[in-house]
């Protein structure tokens, strides 16, 4: 369905997640409009049903960014962050739907090229794959 | 409660550079839910914008302000602290959203999606903002102004003597028995054993010789630093008659320089077991190379490193000690050098830069690289903090600040966390001192606001949240529930997020509040 844009929305941390996208800004980085950013304080916080929801209120593609592991500001946060978005990717595999369509990223702060790169991939990922059901997958 | 939002648009920052029309925001804004207010503001951080704001926000009833800047970080503070008390707000009931960076800079080149996205994100953030509840922090006294230093080597008598110099209390807690003039109270033959209560009031177990003491304190620095003892008995082995760095360094300022070949080697073990790169003494080890050949052109140096790390003004240093004939010779870290002293001391190297076997014959070795301290995996334990794999005390993210370790009011200096030259150690110790000193110095410590809290009659006490909070917050109570103690808190929602029972909810950050805003955000077309 080429008229349609597609729809993704981004879980990003508030540390070093959300500067990494306002670094890309703010250095003049031009990504698809498309995303859509939810700010949560770590991306710990980020539950299964979040981005499960996300995906049934009509998002194509879901991703969660996070600090880089090794330097995350809380720690552990964005080590939780992956374990929850890899649950989540065997939960659709299992109903059927693209596991693709939920993924994980890290950032940190000054990596300013690094958010255009992430908006891009999720951007493919929902062009080709289309809205959840539309190539005969999902229940 | 009463859930009426007042909006205010900045002009000049909001629009950037004309991508966005600020008029069609505004109207956007009106015809929202819960909006009882809408104003477009020509310079928000102004203070008479500020008081046209809170006279607007008192006409028109609103309770909470959804603010519409250039960047949440752009924001003046202290400008919008006033407001809030001015307009009797709870300062957990304003909300910031920066179309700024998520839409007008970005698809600057498609200035239509451009606007509809900033529409659909601003019904998403005026959606949050309503939900959002008024939440309340809790000041604590501290009930002294200790500074705890562990350790006394360079890092550790340099913060104790700058928190000193800021008017704190100093206590050093050293393991040996050396004797130091230092400001505050020096405890020799002694260690922390454990660690109670949460930044600002931390009370410390201590063993001093013979005796256990509770030692009260608002922060403490960790400065156990290297330790030279293990690289010792491994060169001894390779290389008899081998030496630190450090003992070099003296010699040459005393003005003794070796003779014959001198090879300075970078890493901690010349078995080449544990080979990862050192960040290391290279100032010192330059400067030494520059001194003996200086005074003595026949001595021959030559450094063996797997990376050179002379910063700054350092750089300098390797320009000259290369101008004066000293060799460099870089290796791969998983081929390090091979020694042998079987007849005469002789090293075989792999020269990266020349792809070319070496063999050296020396008459003096030193190693430039300490090993962590093995009383690392105590202190940590006893202060609740992580270590690093190299066996270092682990820093705090780097937003945190460089000094810091992952609790508030713990910072780490020096060689604690992984080899330092003595200037660099001197110039931590002095930041963690003043950071420590600042903290102390405050006097009281805030928290609550942002935290979690456990919903008891869903809490099945399964210990997930336990055993996922790095900062150890929640607990068992007594009702056998789990309970979150406020002041450790730091308000990630860790634990609101792995619980399977959702019983804990991370308050500012509530499901409901982050569902609703990805769902308003989607209805958005663009």
């Amino acid at each position: 369905m080429p008229d349609r844009e597609p729809k993704i929305v981004g879980f990003c941390c508030e540390k070093h997640g959300i500067d990494s996208v306002d670094l890309a800004a703010r250095s003049g980085r031009q990504y698809d409009s498309s995303i859509r950013l939810v700010r949560v304080p770590c991306t710990g916080r980020v539950d299964g049903t979040h981005l499960l929801k996300a995906l049934e209120e009509g998002a194509d593609a879901v991703f969660v960014l996070g600090c880089l592991e090794k330097n995350c500001y809380y720690d552990t946060g964005s080590i939780e962050g992956r374990k929850r978005v890899a649950y989540v990717k065997s939960m659709l595999s299992e109903v059927g739907i693209e596991p693709e369509r939920v993924e994980m990223f890290n950032a940190s702060s000054s990596m300013s090229w690094k958010f255009s790169e992430i908006a891009s991939n999720m951007v493919k990922v929902a062009a080709r794959l289309g809205p959840i059901g539309s190539r005969g997958g999902g229940r | 409660m009463k859930r009426r939002v007042q909006v205010v648009i900045c002009r000049t920052c909001s629009g950037a550079a004309d991508v966005l029309d600020v008029d069609r925001l505004l109207r956007v804004a009106s015809d929202a839910p819960y909006v009882g207010s809408a104003v477009i503001v020509n310079y928000a951080c102004n203070k008479k914008s500020i008081s046209e704001i809170v006279d607007d926000a008192k006409s028109k009833e609103v309770d909470r302000l959804l603010l519409v800047p250039c960047s949440k970080k752009d924001v003046s503070p202290t400008l919008f602290q006033a407001y809030v008390k001015k307009a009797k707000m709870n300062e957990f009931l304003m909300e910031t959203v920066d179309l700024v960076g998520e839409a007008a800079l970005p698809h600057r080149d498609d200035p239509a999606r451009a606007q509809a996205k900033a529409e659909a994100k601003l019904l998403a953030a005026i959606a949050r903002t309503a939900l959002l509840e008024p939440l309340h922090k809790i000041t604590e006294d501290m009930r002294t102004k200790n500074v705890v230093v562990i350790g006394a080597g360079v890092a550790g008598v340099e913060a104790a003597t700058t928190a000193a110099n800021l008017g704190m209390h100093t206590i050093i807690i050293e393991k040996s028995e050396k004797k130091l003039k230092v400001p505050g109270v020096m405890m020799t033959k002694s260690r922390v054993i454990s660690t109670e209560g949460h930044a600002g009031n931390y009370s410390l177990s201590i063993e001093a010789g013979e005796k256990r003491e509770t030692l009260e304190c608002a922060a403490v620095v960790v400065a156990s630093g290297g330790d030279w003892s293990d690289a010792e008995r491994r060169f001894i082995d390779a290389a008899p008659d081998s030496k630190p760095l450090y003992q070099l360094d003296r010699d040459v300022s005393e003005g003794k320089t070796p003779d014959g070949t001198v090879i300075i080697i970078d890493t901690p073990d010349p078995e080449g077991a544990r080979t990862a790169a050192q960040d290391f003494a290279w100032e010192e080890a330059l400067d030494c190379a520059i001194e003996i050949r200086k005074k003595s052109p026949a001595t021959e140096v030559y450094l063996l490193f797997q990376e050179m790390r002379a910063m700054g003004l350092a750089e300098l240093a390797y320009k000259e000690a290369a101008g004066l004939g000293v060799t460099f010779v870089r290796y791969d870290a998983k081929r390090p050098p091979e020694f042998d002293s079987e007849d005469g001391n002789r090293v075989t190297v792999l020269d990266m830069a020349q792809d070319e076997t070496l063999s050296i014959a020396f008459d003096a070795l030193y190693y430039a690289s300490v090993s962590p301290n093995p009383d690392n995996i105590a202190i940590a334990d006893a202060l609740r903090i992580p270590m690093s794999p190299s066996g270092g005390i682990r820093r705090g993210s780097i937003q945190r600040g460089p000094v810091t370790t992952l609790r508030p009011g713990i910072f780490v200096c020096g060689s604690a966390k992984f080899p330092k030259s003595e200037g660099m150690a001197r110039l931590e110790g002095r930041a963690a001192g003043l950071l420590a000193a600042q903290f102390a110095a405050a006097g009281e410590v805030e928290s609550g606001g942002s935290v979690a809290e456990v919903a008891p009659e869903k809490c099945s006490a399964c210990l997930t949240c336990v055993r996922t909070c790095p900062y150890e917050a929640p607990f068992i109570g007594v009702a056998g529930k789990a309970e979150i103690a406020i002041q450790m808190c730091q308000g990630c929602g860790m634990c609101a997020g792995i619980c399977p029972s959702k019983a804990i909810e991370l308050h500012h950050f509530t499901d409901e509040q982050l569902l609703t805003e990805a769902a308003v955000y989607l209805r958005g077309d663009f």
